[in-house]
Formats: C-alpha cells, sequence, structure tokens
C-alpha cells in the first residue's frame, strides 16, 4: 500500500512530529508516532587545529570553522540531540586518535556518542592540501567505533564537514543524510529571474542560467544529475526544458504553445508529469521519457497543476481549482481514481508529497488571507499548519530524509529561503542576499 | 505603461557582463562528487551520443533512476580510516577543487538580446498609446474601465492592422507561483477574447502569462498589488 512508514516501523530513529500530532486512528503512521522516540545524544569534544589551519578567510582557523558547520549540520540532522560537553564540565584539550578519560564522565552524564578530530594543511605550499581527521567514540561499546580521514583543496573544507556529519547519520541510522543535499531555487537578477543551486545550508550558490528572462520553478531528477523547469522561449512561450548541471547542457521538454509549467519527474525517471494549456486551459499530463508518449490525465475546464508524486509513483498530489478556488486533489497516475483532499479553507495549493509518504505539505490561505504552510495526510485525516505570521509562503519541498521543508517567503520583506522541521520546529533563514529568492527545491541524497 | 527603471540599468548590465567569464566553460572540478562527475559526464556523453538531435523534445538523455550512485555513496567509518580525498586533484589551481560539482553558465549574449527586445518593445507600444487592464483580487472579469480601456486599443488594432498584439497576464504577489500562472493566463486570454469581441483579428494577438514573476511594483501594499494585478498590452516588434 501507498502507506511506506510502515517500513519505517523497525527504525529506531524517527521524524519528530510525534509530539505535535494526537496518536489515534492510524497504525500507519507509527513511525511517527512512537512516543519513545529520543534523539541520540552527542558531543563533539573538538575539531582541533593542526598548523597551518588558517582558513582561506582568514581570521576562524580551518578546524574551528569545520567544527561549526559539523555542529550545525547535527544539529540539522534531527538525528542527534547536541550536547554542550564545557556545560557538563568536560573540557578537553589534547586529543589524540584514542578516547580522552574525560569521556567517562560525559557518558555518564547520558551522552551517547563523542566525536572529535583534527585539522590543518599539509606542508607550506600556497596550495597545500587540507587535511582532517575525525573519530567516533561510543558509549556503549566504551571505545572509539571508528573515523574518517579526508584530504583535498581548502575549498572543501565545508565538504569535510558534510561529509562527516553524513557518515554519523549513516551509521547511526543507515540513512544516507541531507548535510550533502543541495537546493536548487530561482533569483531574480536586474528583472530576469535565473535558476541557481546552493548548499542545503544556503552557503555556496551557483548560478546556472543567464538567460536574462524568466526561468521558473526547477525540480530535480531522482538521480541529481538534471533539473526540470519551465522557461520562456522569446519571452513569448513557455516551454519545459531539463539542464544537466555538470555540463550545463540543456534540452526541451516540452514545446507545444500555452502554458507549460510545474514539471516534476517521477521517482523512477521514467515519466515527467506536468500543467499545459496548449489544449485550452491548464491540465495535466504525463510524458513518458522513453517513448515520448504523452498521456492526458485530467480533462476539466478549470485549472489543473503542480502535480506531485507519490514515493512509489502510483499516485499524484495535484492543484485543481475545478471547485472553485484552488483546492490539493489525488489521483492514481494513470488520472483515474480523483478525489479531493483538502477541505478546510478557499485556497490550497502547490502540494509536496512527502518522500515518506505519510504527509502532503501546501500552502494554505488562512482566515487572516496569509498564505501559510500547511501539513495534511493523504487520508486526509489530519492536519496542521506549520507557519504562522505575516507574509506569502510559496513552494514548499521536503528533505529527502522527510524531516525538514525548504519554502520562500516574505515574512522578512523580500522573498528569501528558508527551512523548517516537519513539526514545525526550527524556523532558519538559509537566503540573505539579493532582491528575490523563490522555487527552492531540495535535491535527493546521494 | 511599462518602464525598466533607471536603477535596474546597471544591475542588468552587471548581469551581462558577469555573464561573459561563462563563454568559456570551465570544468568545475569538485569536491567529493567530482569522481561521481566524471562518471556523470561520461554517462551525459553516451546518452547524447545515442540520441542525436538536441534542443528537441524528441530527444533527451535518460532520465530513468535506477539506483544510487555508488562512486559517491558514503564509505563508512573505519576503525583504520584510509585517505578518502575530497575535491580530485591534489592542490587544485584555477577552478578546480571546488565543492560543487557544477556548472557551466548557458548563453550569455541572450541576456543583452532580451534587454534590447524589451526595450524595443516598450517603444513601440509607448508610441502606440496602448492601455492596460486592471483586476480584481483572484479575478480575472474585466471591469467597465478595462472594457472602456480594450475599446481604446481596439481601435489602435483596426488601424494598425499589421501590428501583432502580445497581451500579457499578470498577478499580484498574494498566492502561489504556479497558480498565479494559470490565473495570469485567465486574464491575458480575458482581455484577448474581449479584443476578438470588438473585432480585433485572433490572428494578431497572442497571450503569455508572467504570472507574479514580472512585478511592475514590488511594495507589499494593495496599491501596488493592483498595479500588478493587470492585463498588460505589448506591440511585438520580435518574432
Amino acid at each position: 500500500m501507498m502507506f511506506r512508514a510502515v517500513v519505517f516501523i523497525g527504525l529506531c530513529v524517527s521524524i519528530g512530529v510525534a509530539w505535535i500530532i494526537e496518536s489515534g486512528a492510524a497504525d500507519v503512521f507509527l513511525e511517527a508516532t512512537r512516543p519513545d522516540f529520543q534523539k541520540i545524544p552527542l558531543g563533539i569534544a573538538g575539531i582541533e587545529n593542526l598548523g597551518g589551519s588558517e582558513s582561506p578567510e582568514g581570521r576562524v582557523k580551518l578546524g574551528t570553522r569545520i567544527e561549526e558547520i559539523l555542529k550545525a549540520d547535527v544539529r540539522r540532522s534531527l538525528v542527534f540531540a547536541l550536547v554542550d560537553l564545557p556545560s557538563l564540565g568536560i573540557k578537553v584539550n589534547h586529543l589524540g586518535a584514542e578516547p580522552d578519560p574525560s569521556f567517562k564522565q560525559a557518558t555518564e552524564n547520558g551522552v551517547s556518542v563523542i566525536v572529535w578530530g583534527k585539522a590543518g594543511i599539509k606542508g607550506g605550499s600556497k596550495d597545500a592540501d587540507l587535511s582532517m581527521d575525525g573519530y567516533v567514540y561510543d558509549a556503549g561499546t566504551n571505545e572509539v567505533v571508528g573515523g574518517k580521514r579526508y584530504i583535498g583543496s581548502t575549498s572543501v573544507a565545508r565538504l569535510m564537514a558534510h561529509r562527516f556529519a553524513d557518515e554519523l547519520v549513516f551509521r547511526y541510522t543507515g540513512e544516507p543524510g541531507i548535510a550533502r543535499t543541495k537546493i536548487a531555487y530561482v533569483s531574480e537578477l536586474g528583472t530576469a529571474r535565473e535558476l541557481f543551486v546552493m548548499d542545503y545550508d544556503g552557503y555556496d550558490p551557483r548560478q546556472l542560467t543567464a538567460d536574462g528572462f524568466l526561468n521558473l520553478m526547477p525540480r530535480w531528477s531522482p538521480d541529481r544529475r538534471f533539473l526540470v523547469f519551465t522557461t520562456y522561449r522569446n519571452r513569448n512561450t513557455q516551454d519545459i526544458d531539463m539542464l544537466e548541471l555538470a555540463t550545463g547542457k540543456r534540452w526541451t521538454l516540452v514545446s507545444q504553445g500555452g502554458l507549460n509549467i510545474t514539471p516534476v519527474l517521477s521517482p523512477d525517471g521514467n515519466s515527467l508529469a506536468y500543467s499545459s494549456s496548449r489544449e485550452g486551459n491548464a491540465e495535466l499530463y504525463r510524458l513518458d521519457t522513453h517513448t515520448k508518449a504523452v498521456q492526458r490525465l485530467t480533462t476539466n475546464a478549470a485549472g489543473d497543476l503542480s502535480p506531485s508524486w507519490s514515493p512509489s509513483g502510483r499516485e499524484l498530489a495535484f492543484t485543481s481549482d475545478r471547485n472553485g478556488g484552488p483546492q490539493i486533489f489525488l489521483m492514481s497516475a494513470d488520472g483515474s481514481n480523483v478525489r479531493r483532499l483538502t477541505f478546510d479553507g478557499d485556497y490550497n495549493a502547490a502540494p509536496a508529497w512527502s518522500p515518506r509518504g505519510n504527509w502532503i505539505a501546501y500552502v494554505c490561505r488562512t482566515s487572516k488571507k496569509e498564505y501559510k504552510l500547511c501539513v495534511i495526510t493523504p487520508d486526509g485525516q489530519k492536519h496542521l499548519q506549520l507557519t504562522t505570521g505575516l507574509g506569502v509562503d510559496d513552494s514548499p519541498s521536503w528533505s529527502p530524509d522527510g524531516r525538514h521543508l525548504v519554502f520562500s517567503s516574505t515574512v522578512d520583506g523580500k522573498s528569501q529561503i528558508y527551512m523548517i522541521n516537519a513539526d514545525g520546529k526550527d524556523l532558519e533563514r538559509i537566503t540573505f542576499t539579493g532582491t528575490h529568492n523563490s522555487a527552492p527545491s531540495w535535491s535527493p541524497a546521494s | 505603461m511599462k518602464k525598466l527603471p533607471a536603477s535596474y540599468l546597471p544591475l542588468i548590465l552587471g548581469v551581462i557582463v558577469l555573464g561573459i567569464p561563462a563563454c568559456s566553460k570551465k570544468a568545475v572540478r569538485s569536491g567529493g562528487d567530482s569522481q561521481a562527475l566524471q562518471e556523470e559526464m561520461a554517462r551525459g556523453e553516451m546518452a547524447k551520443g545515442g540520441a542525436a538531435k538536441e534542443g528537441t523534445s524528441s530527444s533527451f538523455p535518460d532520465t530513468s533512476f535506477s539506483g544510487r550512485d555508488d562512486s559517491n555513496s558514503l564509505r563508512g567509518l573505519d576503525r583504520n580510516p584510509s585517505e578518502e580525498r575530497l575535491g580530485g586533484n591534489a592542490g587544485g589551481s584555477g577552478g578546480a577543487g571546488h565543492a560543487n560539482a557544477m556548472i557551466a553558465k548557458a548563453d550569455s549574449g541572450s541576456a543583452a538580446r532580451q534587454l534590447a527586445e524589451i526595450r524595443a518593445e516598450q517603444v513601440a507600444s509607448v508610441a502606440a498609446g496602448l492601455r492596460d487592464v486592471f483586476f480584481g483580487y483572484d479575478s480575472f472579469s474585466i471591469t467597465d474601465e478595462g472594457r472602456h480601456a480594450l475599446s481604446g486599443d481596439a481601435e489602435w488594432a483596426r488601424l494598425n492592422p499589421y501590428a501583432q498584439l502580445k497581451i500579457e497576464g499578470h498577478c499580484d504577489e498574494r498566492g502561489t507561483s504556479a497558480y498565479n500562472l494559470v490565473l495570469g493566463e485567465k486574464r491575458a486570454k480575458a482581455v484577448r477574447n474581449y479584443l476578438v469581441e470588438l473585432g480585433v483579428a485572433p490572428t494578431h494577438l497572442s497571450v503569455v502569462s508572467y504570472g507574479k514573476e514580472r512585478p511592475f511594483c514590488t511594495e507589499h501594499t494593495e496599491s501596488c498589488y493592483s498595479q500588478n494585478r493587470r492585463g498588460h498590452l505589448v506591440v511585438k516588434t520580435g518574432k
């Protein structure tokens, strides 16, 4: 069945939505409703600065910087609870590859995992390599269970921290972690809107297109190689293009006249669902990426748009205004079995099906006419409003672990990109520059 | 009429200038993704070789997903960890050694061309004295004032039988990007249909929706929102 959450029952770690959801009816959500869910207490004893560890930007040493990035990654993982070791009276001055005697004291205070390491530049030349060693101590076995040794140019310092954080998540959950994921988005340059991609924490933005007009709503291919998006060719027609990130090569997937928007590849990459008004008004279509055959999925006089695949690829959530204002609907991937999902409020749009299957995020218009993020279960039994306050929230996109959402909001004035936990906690702004950043799409994990 | 504020020009020019270095497509080598990148590129080349006509919808690379990319996957903690190199070659110089497996910017000449064409359209539209139509919140029905404006536009079209008119549908910032694109198209089509009722040949009219992506005004106020809920008429000067 569609409720893949069942397969996660065996996991010792689950997402933290449990607290705000009344446990009840649906046993399909066991993963999210485990009352005994606890994050794993993890302390970072420090990443020691070895010789020559000045970062390229000066000021902060590389080891210190890697430690800061690692701490932020661990906090965002939602798998670990980051413990402040100094506040437990534990101060580690010099760390080798062996556990420090003070770790005993930490584990007596309930710390399960302690991480430490060292980083520095080998040799004196300007382009010498940065190396980082990381170690992991587990209180359960009272020993160092393993480590990593990374080497590379100083420009990959952030990647070293991210990769080490993902190794920790992988070690304790079997999941790849999200610290190396990326977010594609739209950013305004003058009056043009171009595609960009940045690290999941907002660092290292890269411009992907320079068309000088509008490129909108990018979505990742499941293998992370491509983005599909709407482009305005000659400013007058909206086509759907695909861009290969590594090479910048582009292909046109849909160019049939009319409005062609909200493309999204299926989880297996074999189908592209999108909205097109080529036959009059906006309808949903499905393009077979092998045979190039196009199948029309909806037929009515209203607008149908914003398809989002269920993780199994068997169903689609989408927006339709067939009943007046826009609402979220579900249907099978062949267009059959259409049913309405949202009934609260007169404006619900932009659905995004969680990769875990258990929630669909969307934009809901509140009674105060604010556009905020909501989530609803695919059976419609539970729904929650995640964000509050002023501003227009738009374009929710899930992290591949299903524990976070990224979205755009005008809450601070200009449209910027924000991250929030699936339970509505830990709102974090991740873009700070520019006049307009929008339409974030979170990459799959690798 | 729509005008580009002069303050935007340096920005746009900046974009154009910034775009130029991108012509020399530098292979940006990268982080732990570099090995993956090379393999990805190799795969991309193969896909391209297999499917000839790039740029048409009849051929594009295989997007099917067969599982995780092993070359980039985690290797696990190790009691005696061996050295894991991130970012390709040692001591990268130039563009090498970056943490991101990116990127080649596209067609940097395009921005300049677009800008020139937008300017030409604006000049022609201002000269024609075309009037825009404004809409209510969430609405695409044409008001009496809108009908009045369009009767003038239809008269201009009658006197200029060779002109091609483009009707742009615009929305205010409230609501989602995607739904506003659909709403913008409904607005543009409502304008087109009324012009056709007034006798303008459908073949001389085209519609495009910009949703909330090209606002005339960026304040979060009703007076600004009402400026952005618009059917904007433009004399087409290009193709």
